[in-house]
């Protein structure tokens, strides 16, 4: 038998009078910073209509993932969403909100543009061929536009990411960018049962094991395994 | 036609379109506006082509009459080694915003212009961008 959720990262056990929890306070921050990483919306062309629109839209409900919260200030903000092509003129203004967010921020160049400049990158006298260029990017996700499945994709990798990362063991260590790709030629169908198993692979949590008699500090081993960062 | 010598129809467009000599252009103005038959009150776009293989660059003014509805386009040409203009604010001032367009793009200089300064671009940049013969450290050519 098996349950999805996103489970708080420690061990509960039984206690005579309640339950103890172990984990450990590297878990529960990056558990709770994944699950509620605050938008700021930084649509600068086409990319922030076609995609950033119909993903904040009711019928994807973002707020799945908890990051519905888009803010218009970068104050508010921790994870900067960078849709649309930067221009020169554009970049210095764009570092500047990046360096006005709240701390841990994270950063994710969605669409060819913001990527590598697009179809803009030849001939050009005002793109900027990379948001990298201009501010650390942690997640890349290509298309043009993205689709929202792909843009959440990007957004469970980046989750995936800040979980297995450090918070206060090694602070301002940053992982190395990934690129969230989903995969050629593949239909809705393949979208939604890839996001399902990577969930469900996340998540299960297995009462059996979980409620069987093993003994504690063999629970602890394998939990820590599974879940501590490993430098 | 009449109105300012040296001047000739254009053929090949799908709207009435005069090019005028340079020099006639400030005289000419006012003339178009105020001119109780032609009354082209309305200034809807002003654009700048650079023909780098003729040496000049052409100033395209697309005119409007909301009096009698009816359109001109008004083009002249001038050097590229000396692009001077007179402009046209004072007859439609629109034009101070589309000069200063033509001249940060283009490097158009209009004589008279209160107020040239960069439009769009940076104040700092160095050049005129759209021109054809514009390079740059940063631009990266087509792949062979």
């Amino acid at each position: 038998m098996a349950l999805v959720l996103d489970r708080l990262p420690g061990i509960v056990d039984r206690f005579p009078g309640g339950s103890i929890l172990v984990t450990s306070i590297d878990a529960v921050i990056n558990w709770s910073r994944s699950n509620s990483l605050w938008p700021l919306a930084f649509g600068t062309k086409c990319c922030a209509i076609e995609m950033l629109m119909a993903t904040g839209a009711p019928h994807q409900d973002m707020s799945r993932f908890g990051a519905e919260v888009a803010r218009q200030s970068p104050r508010q903000a921790d994870f900067m969403c960078i849709a649309g092509a930067i221009v020169k003129k554009m970049a210095p203004r764009m570092r500047m909100l990046y360096e006005q967010m709240a701390e841990p921020r994270y950063v994710m160049a969605t669409g060819s543009c913001a990527i590598s400049g697009g179809p803009f990158m030849y001939n050009s006298y005002t793109i900027v061929r990379g948001v990298d260029e201009v501010v650390p990017v942690d997640v890349y996700v290509p298309g043009c536009p993205p689709r929202p499945e792909a843009f959440f994709y990007g957004l469970m990798t980046l989750q995936k990411m800040i979980r297995q990362g450090t918070s206060i063991r090694e602070p301002g260590v940053r992982r190395k960018p990934v690129m969230a790709a989903l995969p050629q030629g593949i239909t809705m169908d393949d979208i939604q049962g890839e996001m399902r198993r990577l969930l469900e692979a996340d998540n299960v949590v297995n009462v059996a094991e979980e409620a069987g008699e093993k003994i504690w500090t063999e629970k602890i081993r394998i939990w820590m395994e599974k879940h501590l960062y490993k430098p | 036609m009449a109105l300012a010598p040296g001047s000739s129809k254009r053929d090949k467009v799908n709207r009435p379109a005069v090019s005028v000599p340079v020099e006639a252009l400030a005289a000419l103005a006012p003339k178009l506006r105020d001119d109780p038959a032609l009354r082209f009150d309305l200034l809807l776009d002003h654009t700048a082509i650079d023909w780098i293989a003729d040496g000049r660059f052409e100033l395209i003014y697309h005119l409007y009459s909301t009096v009698h509805g009816h359109h001109l386009t008004l083009t002249t040409s001038v050097s590229r080694e000396n692009p001077v203009v007179p402009t046209v604010g004072a007859v439609w001032p629109i034009a101070h915003w589309q000069e200063r367009e033509a001249f940060d793009l283009m490097g158009v200089l209009y004589d008279g212009h209160a107020d040239l300064r960069r439009l769009f671009l940076e104040d700092d940049w160095e050049g005129h961008p759209l021109r054809k013969d514009y390079k740059d450290d940063s631009m990266l050519g087509l792949p062979k």
